[in-house]
């Protein structure tokens, strides 16, 4: 059932996607809002297309119509087909998945389900995929998206369905 | 111990990548600045979360300063008589945020709207989102919030 918008959006078209929504009427986060969003994408060792597996996975755990509709350009750039989109979204990692993948997937369901649970074997897997820094890359970048992603369901406003979008990194 | 790299505590570990955690911190420290929320409410809300999280060293952490009789008696909000209408409507709507963000109902959208307004309730959801994601990447790494500066009980 869509919820109606709980907040309207400032008045104005500055073609930015955030400055343009409910965000842009607190002028006190958005500058740090925009510059995180800028750094989880540019300044971070993980490549684009992985960036956009773990979120567009994140959006599969919040229920965010639109964050599932949309796809980054950059990460296409990067190589991600809607076919290892698909893949990401089925309720288990698909078997084609790389293991560094299957693992992306994995790190994203631990920390929506239970971030206090993470078992030993799933550290170990993690430690031997994937480096300090993007390890730390990984976590931020899903803290991030997950906030911003509740943050957008909880505002309303959604329809039920939304088509594929591909937009670039608002800035 | 976390399990990252061993022996550093969640904000020595943020520092490691600081091209990231430096504009995460500081949206993080935006939304206390905020003049649409009082630092006071959204302290709160952040200790609920710490709460609803079992995150003792999170609940223990003291961005902002609450009375005692608030700190002690926040499991038990809805029945104490410590809080305010505002803080009681945030604290209502961070539960739920923090269980499944999609079930939040219009009344009580409305509520925290009715106290702090249509931007209030945009500055509270972005606290909600760093506070809660700083908290579960504790857990998540097994590393303590050591480092910064601790409520003094």
């Amino acid at each position: 059932m869509p919820v109606s918008a709980r907040v309207q959006p400032p008045a104005g078209n500055s073609g930015n996607v955030i400055r343009d929504s409910a965000l842009g009427i607190v002028p006190g986060t958005l500058e740090p809002y925009l510059a995180l969003n800028a750094a989880v994408w540019d300044a971070g060792p993980l490549p684009a297309a992985e960036v956009e597996l773990a979120r567009l996975r994140n959006a599969r755990h919040t229920g965010c119509v639109m964050c599932q509709a949309v796809r980054y350009d950059v990460a296409i750039s990067d190589g991600l087909t809607e076919e290892k989109v698909q893949m990401i979204r089925a309720n288990e990692p698909d078997a084609e998945l790389s293991p560094r993948e299957r693992l992306l997937v994995a790190f994203v369901d631990q920390y929506n389900l239970d971030p206090a649970g993470m078992d030993d074997a799933l550290r170990s897997a993690l430690r031997d995929q994937f480096s300090e820094a993007e390890l730390l890359h990984l976590s931020l970048l899903v803290a991030w998206f997950n906030g911003s992603s509740r943050c957008a369901v909880a505002l309303g406003g959604m329809p039920e369905a939304m088509p594929r979008m591909e937009i670039s990194i608002p800035r | 111990m976390n399990w990252i790299v061993e022996g550093l505590d969640r904000e020595q570990l943020l520092d490691r990548l600081p091209a990231i955690s430096g504009p995460f911190r500081e949206l993080y420290r935006s939304v206390y600045r905020l003049p649409q929320v009082a630092p006071e409410t959204l302290e709160l809300c952040r200790l609920r979360l710490a709460q609803l999280h079992r995150s003792d060293a999170d609940f223990a952490l003291q961005e902002v300063p609450v009375s005692a009789e608030q700190r002690a008696q926040l499991q038990d909000w809805p029945r104490a008589s410590v809080f305010t209408d505002e803080q009681r409507a945030c604290l209502e709507f961070t539960e739920v945020h923090a269980m499944d963000c999609g079930a939040i109902t219009d009344a009580q959208a409305d509520a925290v709207k009715a106290h702090i307004g249509e931007d209030g309730l945009v500055a509270l959801l972005q606290a909600l989102g760093v506070f809660d994601g700083l908290i579960r990447l504790g857990l998540l790494w097994q590393a303590a919030p050591v480092g910064v500066h601790q409520h003094a009980s």
